[in-house]
C-alpha cells in the first residue's frame, strides 16, 4: 500500500491514529532515527529510482529501434529492482511502528480500516496531486458542458479497456504458441516407454554387478593369454617375460589337477605366507609350462647368485663344525615337512631340478616329493604356485634359505620356502641321511664365506628388508654340471646337518638378541656366522 | 567405515551432471583413471576367502597404489531404514610392490576393471567424494589401453564418505542431503539396489546445459 511517512512534528491535522510518537518531541527518537537511518534509505530509494528510470529508458530505446529486447536481461534487472525495493520496504517496516501512514489508495488491505479513519480532508499533498490529475484529465474539456465531458471520459475509458483486452489476448496467444502452458504447475513429465526402461534396467544390473561383484569381468581360463605389452604401471612390477598370466578361477585352481596339485597347492599356500619383504621382487609366476620352461632356461643361463662362488662343492667339504648346522637344518626340515615345497627354489635352480630329476631314479622315496613338485611345473599349466619365478630374484635365493635356517628362531613356521629336499619329503630319516653327507661340506663352505663377509651376511640373514636392498653381489656364472653335483652334495650335507642345527637354534634361542645386533661379537656370533655361511652355501 | 551410495546416469547427461556437481561442490573436478584389481584369497589361506582390492591411480605421472578391503555392511532394522549403505572399509596407500606382495601371499586375481571419469572431493558436513565414471573391462589380462566399457550408454555415479562407528549417523545425514540435490538427474541407492533412470533427467540436463547464465545482476 502506498503510504506517506508522517513526521510527528507536522501540524495537528493529522489522523487520529497517532501512535506512540514521542510526546512533545520535535525530532525523532534518536535510536529510532539511527535504526531508520534515513540517509541510507534515501540513498537507496534514489538509486532504485535511477535503476527503474534506466530500465524504462531501455524500453523506450527498444520500442524506438524495434529491436527484440533481451528478455533475460530485462527480467534480471527487474528482479534486481524488485529485490531492492523489497529490501527497502522491509527496512522501513521495522521502524514503521513509530510512524503513521495515510493510505492514498484503497485496496483490499485498506478497505476495512479506512472507514475508521475519520479524516474529512485529504492530506495537503494528496489534495494537490488530486487537483493536478484532474486538470490533466479534463484538459481540453473544461469548456464543454458536463454531460459531454462525461461522455468523452467514458469513451476514453472504453478505449483503454479495449487496449487492455487486446494485450491480454496477445499474451495468451503467445503463451500457447510457445507452449509455456499455464503459469502454474510443471509440464507433464515424459515417461519412458517400457522397452526403453527394460533395456536400461538390464544395463544397470550389468553395471552394478560388475562393479560390486565383478560379474562379467572375469576372464575365462582359456583366455588367460599373456599380454605381450603390460601397461606402464605394471611393467616394472611384473616382468613381462615371465608373463603375467591371468589365473583361473580360484575354484578352478583348487579343484582341477587335484591329486598332484592338492598337496602342492596346500603346501604352496602355507608356504606363501612368507614375509612380504622377502618376496618383494618376485614376480607373479607364469603358470604355463612353456613359459616356465623358458623361464627355466632364463634362469639357467642367467648367473645365479652363488653359482660360482668360492663356496664350490669341493671347498665346502672342508668346513668344520657341522653339528650345529645340521641340527638347525633338521629343524628347518621339520618345518618344511609341514609346508612343502618352494617353487621359487625350483625356479632359480634349474640345474638342481635336473639333478633332482636324475636323483629320482636313485632315491625314489625321498625325491618323490621333489619329483612331484617338478612334474607339475613342467606339465601342468595355470599353476599359480610358480609365482615366485623371478628374473632378478636371484640374489634373494640365499635369503629364503637364510630365513629358513632361522625360522625356528625368528619367523613363524609358515615362513619361507626352502626348496631343497622338501615338502613332500615326509621321510626325515632319508633326508637326514642325505643331508648328513653334506654337512661338512656345507659347513666348510659357509664358514669360509662367512669369514669373508660376515657383516654382509649378518645383514642379509637377519634383515629381510636389507637383504632385498643389498643383494649379495657375487659374480656368478652358470655351470650346470658342477652346480648339479654340488647341489647333490649340498643336499646330503644339509640333511646331515639338521640335528646339529636344531641344537644350535635351541641354544641361540636363549641368546636371540645378540644375533640381532651386528656389532656384538660374542661367542654366539661364531655360530651365527657359521650359520650364515651355511645359509649362503645353501644358496649356491 | 564408509557410507556409500551408487546410482546410474545415461552417458548423454554426464556433462550436465558435471555442471551440477561443479556448482554444488564448489571444487574443481579431477580426472579419474583407476585400474582396480580385485584379488581373492583361497580357502587355504584362511577360514573364508577374503577379497582385497588394489587401486592404481593412473592419472598421476607416477602411478600410486592403494590397497583397500571392503567388509560387511551394517545390518539390522536401523540399517534398513537408512538409505545409505554403511560398511566397514580399510584403505591404505601402498608401494608399487603391493601386487607382488599379494601374489606372494597367495592371493589370486579374481577380476579387474578400469574406471575412467571424474571425481569431486569436498567437505559438506562430511568429507564426501563423488565419482562419475565409466566402468571398463579388459578383454586381455591387464590390457588397460584396450579396455571397453561394460555398459557403453550408462555410467556409474558413486558417492562415498568415510565414517567411524561414532559419527556415521552424521555422515549418513550429510550424504543423504547431498544426494537430494542430485534428484533431478539421478537416483542414488545402496549398492545392489537398482534404481533405474529418472524421468526428469532429460529436462534437468537441458536446463543445466542451456546458456541460462549471465544475468547481469
Amino acid at each position: 500500500m502506498e503510504g506517506m511517512i508522517q513526521d510527528p512534528s507536522q501540524p495537528a491535522s493529522q489522523p487520529q491514529q497517532q501512535n506512540q510518537a514521542v510526546v512533545g518531541a520535535e525530532r525523532l527518537n534518536q535510536a529510532l532515527q539511527q535504526q531508520l537511518n534515513l540517509e541510507s534509505v534515501k540513498t537507496r530509494a534514489i538509486s532504485l529510482f535511477k535503476a527503474i528510470t534506466r530500465i524504462l529508458e531501455d524500453f523506450d530505446a527498444y520500442s524506438r529501434t524495434n529491436t527484440t529486447p533481451k528478455w533475460q536481461d530485462i527480467l534480471g534487472q527487474y528482479s534486481m529492482v524488485n529485490l531492492e525495493l523489497f529490501n527497502i520496504v522491509d527496512e522501513i517496516k521495522k521502524v514503521s511502528k513509530a510512524f503513521v501512514v495515510h493510505p492514498k489508495n484503497v485496496n483490499a488491505d485498506n478497505a476495512p480500516i479506512l472507514p475508521v479513519m475519520l479524516s474529512s480532508k485529504l492530506l495537503p499533498e494528496m489534495e494537490v496531486e488530486d487537483n493536478l490529475k484532474r486538470e490533466q484529465l479534463l484538459l481540453g474539456m473544461q469548456n464543454l458542458p458536463i454531460p459531454s465531458q462525461i461522455d468523452k471520459l467514458k469513451a476514453r475509458i472504453d478505449m483503454i479497456a479495449a487496449a487492455c483486452e487486446s494485450a491480454e489476448k496477445v499474451l495468451a496467444d503467445t503463451r500457447k504458441a510457445y507452449c509455456f502452458g499455464s503459469r502454474q504447475g510443471p509440464a507433464i513429465l515424459p515417461t519412458l516407454d517400457k522397452g526403453q526402461a527394460a533395456k536400461i534396467q538390464e544395463q544397470e544390473n550389468l553395471l552394478r554387478t560388475a562393479v560390486n561383484f565383478g560379474e562379467g569381468l572375469r576372464l575365462p581360463a582359456d583366455q588367460k593369454l599373456i599380454t605381450p605389452s603390460l601397461p606402464l604401471h605394471l611393467v616394472d612390477i611384473m616382468p613381462a617375460t615371465d608373463g603375467v598370466q591371468s589365473f583361473a578361477d580360484p575354484s578352478g585352481m583348487y579343484m582341477k589337477n587335484t591329486p598332484l596339485m592338492s598337496n602342492n597347492i596346500g603346501s604352496q599356500g602355507s608356504l606363501l605366507q612368507a614375509t612380504g619383504a622377502q618376496l618383494i621382487g618376485r614376480s607373479a609366476a607364469s603358470p604355463s609350462a612353456a613359459t616356465s620352461a623358458t623361464s627355466y632356461d632364463n634362469t639357467t643361463t642367467s648367473p645365479l647368485p652363488y653359482a660360482n662362488s668360492p663356496r664350490s662343492a669341493t671347498t665346502m667339504m672342508n668346513t668344520p663344525s657341522p653339528q650345529p648346522q645340521t641340527q638347525q637344518l633338521q629343524q628347518q626340515q621339520q618345518h618344511q615337512q609341514q609346508q612343502q615345497q618352494q617353487r621359487q627354489k625350483m625356479m632359480q635352480l634349474p640345474q638342481h631340478q635336473q639333478q633332482l630329476l636324475a636323483q629320482q631314479q636313485f632315491r625314489q622315496s625321498t625325491m618323490q616329493g621333489l619329483g612331484q613338485n617338478q612334474l607339475p611345473l613342467h606339465d601342468l599349466q595355470g599353476q599359480t604356485q610358480q609365482k615366485f619365478q623371478s628374473l632378478h630374484g636371484q640374489m634373494q635365493f640365499s635369503q629364503p634359505l637364510g630365513h629358513q635356517q632361522f625360522q625356528g628362531r625368528q619367523l613363524p613356521p609358515g615362513h619361507v620356502q626352502h626348496g631343497i629336499g622338501q615338502s613332500q619329503l615326509n621321510q626325515g630319516n632319508q633326508l637326514s641321511r642325505h643331508l648328513g653327507q653334506f654337512s661338512s661340506a656345507a659347513n666348510t663352505a659357509l664358514f669360509n664365506a662367512a669369514q669373508g663377509t660376515p657383516s654382509t651376511q649378518m645383514c642379509l640373514i637377519w634383515d629381510p628388508i636389507q637383504e632385498a636392498l643389498w643383494p649379495c653381489s657375487h659374480s656368478h656364472s652358470s655351470s650346470n654340471s658342477s652346480h648339479s653335483s654340488s647341489m647333490v652334495h649340498k643336499l646330503h650335507s644339509v640333511i646331515w646337518a639338521l640335528p646339529r642345527i636344531y641344537n644350535l637354534i635351541w641354544q641361540l634361542f636363549k641368546i636371540t638378541p645378540i644375533l640381532h645386533s651386528k656389532d656384538s661379537r660374542t661367542s654366539s656370533d661364531i655360530s651365527a656366522t657359521s650359520i650364515d655361511s651355511f645359509v649362503l652355501w645353501m644358496s649356491c | 567405515m564408509e557410507c556409500v551410495v551408487q546410482g546410474i546416469i545415461e552417458t548423454q547427461y554426464v556433462e550436465a551432471l558435471e555442471i551440477l556437481l561443479q556448482g554444488l561442490c564448489g571444487v574443481n573436478k579431477e580426472r579419474l583413471r583407476v585400474h582396480e584389481i580385485c584379488l581373492k584369497s583361497g580357502p587355504n589361506l584362511g577360514f573364508v576367502a577374503s577379497e582385497v582390492r588394489l587401486l592404481c591411480d593412473l592419472e598421476q605421472s607416477e602411478p600410486t597404489w592403494t590397497v583397500k578391503h571392503v567388509g560387511g555392511a551394517l545390518r539390522g532394522a536401523g540399517a534398513e531404514q537408512i538409505s545409505v549403505l554403511v560398511r566397514s572399509m580399510v584403505e591404505s596407500k601402498a608401494s608399487k610392490n603391493v601386487l607382488r606382495l599379494f601374489y606372494a601371499l597367495g592371493y589370486k586375481l579374481d577380476h579387474e576393471l578400469l574406471r575412467v571419469g571424474i571425481t569431486f572431493h569436498f567437505q559438506r558436513g562430511a568429507q564426501i567424494t563423488v565419482t562419475v565414471s565409466s566402468v571398463n573391462k579388459m578383454l586381455k589380462l591387464h590390457a588397460t589401453d584396450e579396455a571397453v566399457p561394460v555398459t557403453p550408454g550408462i555410467q556409474l555415479v558413486e558417492v562415498t564418505a568415510p565414517a567411524t562407528s561414532e559419527n556415521y549417523n552424521e555422515v549418513v545425514a550429510a550424504v543423504s542431503s547431498f544426494c537430494e540435490y542430485l534428484a533431478p538427474l539421478l537416483h542414488l541407492s545402496k549398492p545392489g539396489v537398482s534404481t533405474g533412470v529418472v524421468p526428469t533427467a532429460a529436462a534437468a540436463a537441458a536446463s543445466l546445459m542451456s546458456d541460462g547464465g549471465g544475468t547481469t545482476l
